[in-house]
């Protein structure tokens, strides 16, 4: 069964973000969802994930279902190390020994071996940020939420993050959820991508790509097509 | 601009010489041990005070008048500095109190005390209330200064609230209690010590200083003065010991 958002509506300050607006989500599928700046994507990902409260929504699906969240910017304990930071959102039943090991798998699908007792303040920005996809997947979660984590880094690193993430991802295909401006990031990591209008939301463009993420070349033909498809429907 | 270790070192010991340069010519131009003593002499009474029987038991009073106090205006001042943090309301509630407590003359808190306590009492009480509203502002001010993004992911992640306080907030807000405690302490000292010489408790460093000062031994008086420099900065840099040893992520 997957997961549905029917009939939401919201507005902040007498402006209309979202009016009667429909959505689903494939579970065990990356759904990216794109916008231009301002559109409500992150107001979407906020009430998806119970920050925010609609105007009205009914939702399906999400009863029972527990969040990671992975933010703009890495959100990392400064006094934990790596691993601290990993094991701080694990569940409490686990014993000492089992968060230890968990983390130290997770820290080792990310590439991060070597640094785990290194403080956030010894990591460069773009090791921070797979820190927090790290500890996202180790948080006992059905859905990630992920609110444009590849913001400000350089299409290279990227490309390196969107490889690290399928690397973790293929391990328990859990439901994501990833809000974005940039077309480029839906293309290289979105198995379903939705584009969202200007105010109110509306979707003016559903796509899906079957490729894995990791062989993904945005050179290639049909990623060229599909890009010039979804600016059309950005700026549409 | 950064200062090599070396330079850093070499313009300490500057300092120092200048000041021991300063009160020789002092000492030189009055020509009178009453009025000023010379360095070297008052250097040998330091050693003849510290090698003296009783200089532990005089010595250690301080200390633990100091410690004492300072385990108090610890205790409440975390205490209250973290509520009041949390809380807004009692922070409005409890800000006009501290900044009384900050603001009442140490002098007048002495007499009261000298009426209210005995002798070995009214130091602690003096170095309490002094100290007590420097730790208390500073941990307001850490808890304020958390990251609230920090605050919205551990709420996110459904991190328990006991577990937020814990090891969120209080790592937080160490750097600001050591920071705290060393203002605190270096104006601690100092009121213990005039408590001490006011309130005359059996042992003491500021008993032993007024005892000197009543014969006119102006070289026992500084000799005092410097031993209570002397704890000071031990503590000072226990201070900083602990702040190297328990913030290790800055």
């Amino acid at each position: 069964m997957g997961l549905e958002i029917k009939n939401l509506n919201k507005s902040y300050d007498g402006i209309n973000l979202f009016r009667d607006f429909n959505l689903s989500f494939p579970e065990e599928t990356i759904t990216c969802i794109l916008g231009p700046s301002g559109c409500g994507k992150t107001t979407l990902l906020n009430i998806i994930g119970k920050i925010t409260v609609p105007d009205s929504c009914e939702f399906q699906g999400f009863d029972n279902k527990l969040f990671s969240y992975i933010f703009q910017e890495a959100r990392l304990l400064p006094w934990k190390s790596v691993q601290g930071n990993i094991e701080f959102v694990m569940r409490s039943d686990l014993s000492a020994s089992e968060r230890h090991e968990q983390a130290s798998r997770f820290i080792k699908i990310v590439n991060l071996e070597g640094f785990a007792g290194y403080y956030p303040s010894r990591l460069s920005g773009g090791m921070r940020q797979r820190v927090s996809i790290a500890r996202a997947f180790a948080c006992h979660s059905d859905i990630i939420l992920m609110d444009e984590p590849l913001k400000g880094l350089d299409l290279a690193l990227k490309q390196n993050m969107i490889r690290w993430f399928s690397e973790i991802w293929k391990a328990d295909r859990r439901t994501v959820i990833f809000v974005t401006h940039d077309v480029d990031e839906a293309l290289l990591f979105g198995k379903e991508i939705v584009v969202l209008s200007k105010l109110p939301a509306q979707i003016v463009a559903h796509e899906k790509i079957e490729i894995p993420a990791e062989n993904r070349q945005l050179e290639d033909p049909f990623f060229k097509k599909l890009k010039q498809k979804l600016v059309k429907a950005l700026d549409a | 601009m950064k200062i090599s270790f070396a330079k850093k070192h070499f313009i300490g010991i500057a300092s120092v010489v200048t000041m021991l340069l300063i009160w020789k010519i002092m000492a030189i131009y009055f020509d009178s041990s009453i009025i000023v003593p010379h360095p070297e002499d008052t250097l040998i009474t330091v050693i003849k005070l510290m090698s003296n029987a009783g200089f532990l038991k005089i010595a250690s009073a301080t200390i633990i008048r100091g410690l004492v106090g300072f385990i108090i205006s610890a205790i409440l001042g975390i205490a209250i500095g973290i509520l009041a943090g949390i809380n807004t309301e009692f922070n409005t509630f409890i800000s006009p109190i501290l900044v009384t407590i900050r603001s009442i003359p140490v002098i007048a808190l002495i007499l009261l005390a000298l009426i209210w306590f005995n002798s070995g009492t009214v130091p602690i009480f003096i170095a309490m209330l002094t100290m007590f509203p420097f730790i208390c502002t500073n941990v307001v001010e850490g808890i304020r200064s958390v990251d609230q993004d920090l605050i919205e992911m551990a709420r996110f992640y459904r991190i328990s609230k006991q577990k937020i306080i814990f090891e969120v907030y209080i790592p937080a807000i160490i750097p600001f209690i050591i920071s705290g405690t060393s203002s605190a302490m270096g104006i601690g000292w100092r009121a213990i010590i005039i408590g001490e010489v006011l309130s005359q408790p059996r042992y003491g460093i500021g008993t032993s200083m007024q005892s000197a000062q009543i014969f006119l031994n102006v070289e026992a008086v500084i000799a005092w003065t410097l031993i209570a420099i002397l704890i000071s900065s031990v503590f000072e840099k226990i201070i900083r010991w602990c702040e190297v040893k328990m913030v290790t992520w800055k």
